[in-house]
């Protein structure tokens, strides 16, 4: 699969920042759609599955650790990426218990962001081949 | 020699300021990172268009959109930067003349970002010709973010706290109120409690009133 084919949405209150992450992420050659909270991004989330989601942790409303639950839970196969300002050991704790992909402190560096988001679609893309060999082999 | 009153009264005190000013520099750093945040990606997206883009005439708007986006993050980060700074130095001496619509509107900037948090607004109505008054500062600050906190924590979303100020019978007086529903929380510590506002208002010699969804305190112009 191509970096082209990799679907990103960017979750994060503070707008400025979502929306100019996703133009960075654009020029980088993913498709990307913004979310300004938890609420809307579930919403967005039932119109236009999304590989991956890189999701702040405090927001107003639905705070970040609910809404990956809520992602997992929906959607097991889809990877998030935690990136937070304020995030500390305890919750990088939960984000893994909870079945994040990885956890990143903001300002993160784009490259970071880049190949982490690009290792997640490979793993999640190397899962499903795999789930879909073993179903096969089955039959 | 100290009565067990004031005793108590000074060890809670001094874990009610240690955990105030832990929540206010929680939520400076957090909004200072965020700002940080912004102007480095917006840096980086210039960067991007140069490296990555295709230059073409419409380029130069866009910069200087991004460039008014981070002058707009600098400004914002600077005016938290002063209120932080007005903040610290409140505890430079217990007794100092000062301005309360000031000193709240300091706590204000500073707390902001909680009440965003749980779809709070936070709104001011100060009466701007409230005399000086002679007391201190910090306390006072300590007090009302306290009630603001029990506040923020207990209202349901879409809710609004008022803080009002104004002049009357030679006191100063500031409001809370509360619109909006009440929810069943937590409390979150059990340190705040009756007793502590009971100590800090002792030590600001003024009063206490509760009723409903108001708060007042009244403050002395002078201690003397």
């Amino acid at each position: 699969m191509k970096q082209n084919d990799i679907r990103v949405l960017v979750i994060d209150d503070e707008k400025d920042f979502a929306n100019t992450l996703a133009q960075r992420l654009k020029l980088r050659n993913m498709k990307v759609n913004t979310a300004y909270d938890g609420e809307q991004a579930l919403i967005k989330l039932k119109g236009e599955e999304q590989d991956v989601v890189v999701l702040d942790l405090k927001m107003p409303g639905m705070h970040g650790m609910e809404v990956l639950q809520e992602i997992k839970k929906t959607y097991p196969n889809m990877q998030v990426i935690v990136l937070t300002g304020h995030g500390n050991d305890a919750d990088e704790e939960e984000v893994k218990r909870l079945g994040g992909f990885s956890f990143l402190n903001k300002p993160a560096d784009i490259d970071t962001l880049e190949y982490k988001i690009k290792a997640a679609f490979k793993e999640m893309v190397d899962r499903t081949l795999s789930e879909n060999t073993f179903a096969d082999n089955n039959q | 020699m100290e009565s067990a009153y004031e005793n108590k009264g000074e060890r809670d005190l001094r874990l009610l300021q240690l955990r105030f000013i832990g929540k206010i520099l929680a939520g400076f750093t957090h909004e200072s990172k965020n700002y940080i945040a912004i102007v480095k990606e917006s840096a980086g997206l210039i960067g991007d268009m140069i490296q990555l883009g295709k230059n073409s005439g419409d380029d130069q708007e866009s910069y200087l959109e991004i460039i008014h986006s981070i002058e707009e993050q600098i400004e914002k980060a600077t005016n938290l930067f002063r209120y932080l700074n007005r903040f610290s130095h409140r505890m430079d001496t217990e007794l100092c003349t000062f301005n309360v619509n000031e000193t709240l509107e300091e706590l204000i900037a500073l707390i902001t970002r909680f009440a965003n948090q749980k779809k709070i607004s936070l709104e001011k109505n100060f009466q701007q010709d409230i005399p000086s008054i002679t007391n201190n500062p910090s306390l006072l600050q300590l007090l009302v973010f306290h009630f603001l906190e029990e506040q923020l924590t207990g209202l349901a979303k879409d809710s609004s706290l008022m803080l009002e100020t104004s002049f009357s019978n030679g006191s100063v007086l500031v409001k809370i109120i509360a619109r909006g529903n009440y929810q069943e929380a937590e409390s979150e510590k059990g340190l705040t409690n009756n007793e502590s506002h009971v100590y800090i208002i002792d030590q600001l010699r003024g009063t206490i009133a509760k009723e409903n969804d108001l708060i007042s305190i009244s403050l002395p112009v002078s201690l003397s």
